[in-house]
């Protein structure tokens, strides 16, 4: 799939933009703060809704606007449909194909984006929540069902946290509320870990090789799940449903204590091991640097395999901090295949095959020039 | 902008209805004021007396003009059964299909912990002195079919247990008529959970 065109209204930076893209390379030149992360940006946001660097979608709206617009033509699957996104102060809006999508189980998936921007070290060394977001964000966008499954699990979490604490002020209350809600809870839970589970199972299918290209067969790349139970990654949803059962009636007593749920989908988390070691731990820079490259080209793959086309490859920033092998590596990758993306203050930095067949686009004052 | 005393008021008042922000609540009192008299007190009753001649069925919760209300009085209904729903809209509802028999009870919502919304703040209560004095065989619990909603039918089912009684659910699904292709991913997949063998 592709993008052919972008327009923008209102935008951060942006007044006023409308350009059409190359479907194959698309280079983006620009100095420091003059919008490249921003048009990049945009693109992400027409896949997800969301920024993926700021949870405040004020942000997006230019100063002194008040509203932001951002439209895209996709191309997948041999037709072309538009995709929109308005964003005010009473909230945003997404429109798939003219039509407003009210659940965002029913907007994402359209198109499929895959994003490695300088931020994405932290997927390996940050904090957890930053692996729980890379898996439910990505899983969502190959398996929209999921958001929505994500979405019910959130809710009935938040229901079960005023009950225990309900209890923890007064443990003479009767529990019949909080049954309900575990076994509630655990059901959910089990289905998003049992779709956890399948989803990494093809990550790691794909993720492995390409680690082991990229270091020049030095390194091997190990991704572990590292559930709140105890259950094999080959269980069905039931079996996660009873040991979830089980784990809650054991702690219940300590849950009422703290107040909160203190196991679940929620509170897991993903170790990245470079040869049988922690990277997180021992990696080095680099060493994070090539997991985190290493686990969104296998993405890639993973999109494709799932989905029957590429997703667009946005690489903000990042290719010139590649050594020349790993460029050349990933962009064998792509060669072709994938609409890519990517932003650099300078074209020192990247390798002449490429720049010859890319489209060039330079970026000043939220104004570009192709 | 300060507006006279009577008209902030009116404008009060308007915000209190549902989907009514402060402009609209604006818009509203400043047509009031230019209505008709008569109209305006016509109006203005029609609002009182509703609220007035209209109360809760003190059996079943439903809304009614007599108490009990004409469903808990109709001795020819199936005593039997007690269908269970959240809103007297649901009721109606249910009453203009005419192929259910049984009697009601109104839970006026569903319980939220979250919103502090918990078991005796609908009614529940009501609910098992009712099972407790009449002859109930089957609770029939058809609440939403969102997480609150299951939830209540799960915490009334739990309680309900040991007297006996039977519960049952409502099936969740397609709208009859509706084309499979048109119907959203979510009801498709109730309606494929809730599927029985022919
Ligand atoms: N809501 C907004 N309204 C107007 N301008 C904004 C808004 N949000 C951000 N900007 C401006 O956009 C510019 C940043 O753009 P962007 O992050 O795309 O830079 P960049 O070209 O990627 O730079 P770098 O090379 O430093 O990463 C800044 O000048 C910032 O002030
Ligand atoms: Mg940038
Ligand atoms: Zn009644």
């Amino acid at each position: 799939m592709h993008i052919e065109k972008l327009q923008l209204k209102n935008y951060r930076n942006y007044h006023k933009l409308d350009i059409s893209f190359d479907d194959k390379i698309n280079v983006i030149i620009g100095e420091n703060a003059q919008g490249k992360t921003n048009l990049m940006e945009a693109i992400y946001l027409l896949a997800f809704t969301k920024s993926h660097r700021t949870p405040r979608e004020k942000e997006l709206i230019k100063w002194d606007e008040e509203y932001a617009k951002i439209e895209g033509r996709i191309t997948k699957r041999k037709q072309s449909f538009p995709l929109e996104i308005v964003i005010s102060s009473k909230g945003k809006k997404a429109k798939l194909n003219r039509l407003e999508q009210k659940r965002l189980s029913d907007y994402i998936g359209a198109l499929n984006v895959v994003m490695f921007a300088p931020e994405d070290l932290t997927l390996v060394k940050g904090a957890p929540q930053i692996r729980r977001r890379f898996i439910d964000m990505e899983l969502g966008q190959i398996q929209p069902r999921y958001i929505y499954h994500l979405g019910q699990y959130q809710k009935i979490l938040k229901q079960r946290n005023s009950v225990l604490k309900q209890l923890q002020r007064r443990s003479d209350q009767d529990t019949t509320m909080l049954q309900v809600l575990t076994e509630q809870l655990a059901e959910h839970a089990a289905t998003l870990l049992e779709r956890r589970f399948v989803f990494l199972d093809l990550l790691r299918k794909w993720a492995s090789p390409i680690h082991y290209g990229i270091s020049r067969q030095l390194e091997s790349l190990e991704i572990k799940y590292s559930p709140t139970i105890e259950v094999s990654e080959e269980a069905n949803k039931e079996k996660i449903e009873d040991i979830y059962c089980e784990k809650f009636k054991s702690i219940q007593e300590k849950e009422i204590e703290r107040g909160t749920t203190l196991i679940g989908p929620h509170r897991d988390d993903l170790l990245f091991y470079v040869n049988h070691r922690d990277v997180q731990t021992y990696g080095s820079q680099g060493q994070q640097r090539t997991a985190a490259l290493s686990v969104k080209l296998a993405e890639i793959e993973l999109i494709y395999s799932e989905v029957g086309e590429y997703p667009i490859l946005l690489l903000d920033d990042v290719l010139s901090e590649l050594d020349d092998f790993r460029q050349s590596h990933l962009l064998n990758t792509i060669h072709g295949k994938v609409q890519t993306f990517v932003s650099t203050t300078s074209v020192d930095g990247i390798n002449h095959e490429t720049l010859e067949k890319a489209e060039i686009f330079r970026v000043q004052e939220g104004k570009v020039e192709a | 902008m300060y507006y006279p005393e009577p008209i902030s008021k009116l404008i009060d008042s308007f915000t209190k209805l549902p989907g009514i922000g402060p402009k609209t609540a604006v818009r509203l009192a400043f047509f009031v004021l230019n209505m008709k008299e008569d109209d305006v007190l016509e109006f203005a009753n029609s609002l009182v007396n509703a609220k007035r001649e209209l109360t809760h069925c003190s059996t079943c919760g439903h809304i009614t003009d007599q108490d009990p209300c004409s469903i808990c009085q109709d001795t020819s209904r199936d005593q039997s059964i007690i269908c269970v729903v959240q809103d007297p809209k649901d009721v109606i509802a249910m009453e203009k299909m005419k192929e259910f028999h049984g009697k009601y009870h109104v839970l006026h919502g569903a319980i939220s912990p979250m919103d502090g919304i918990g078991p005796e703040d609908i009614n529940v209560p009501d609910l098992i002195n009712r099972l407790k004095d009449e002859e109930v065989e089957e609770l029939i619990l058809a609440t939403n079919p969102n997480i609150e909603g299951e939830a209540t039918a799960m915490y009334i089912s739990r309680l309900v247990k040991p007297s006996g009684i039977r519960t049952t659910r409502i099936a969740h699904g397609l709208p009859v008529g509706g084309d499979l292709e048109y119907a959203d991913e979510v009801t498709l997949s109730k309606a494929l959970e809730g599927r029985r063998d022919l």
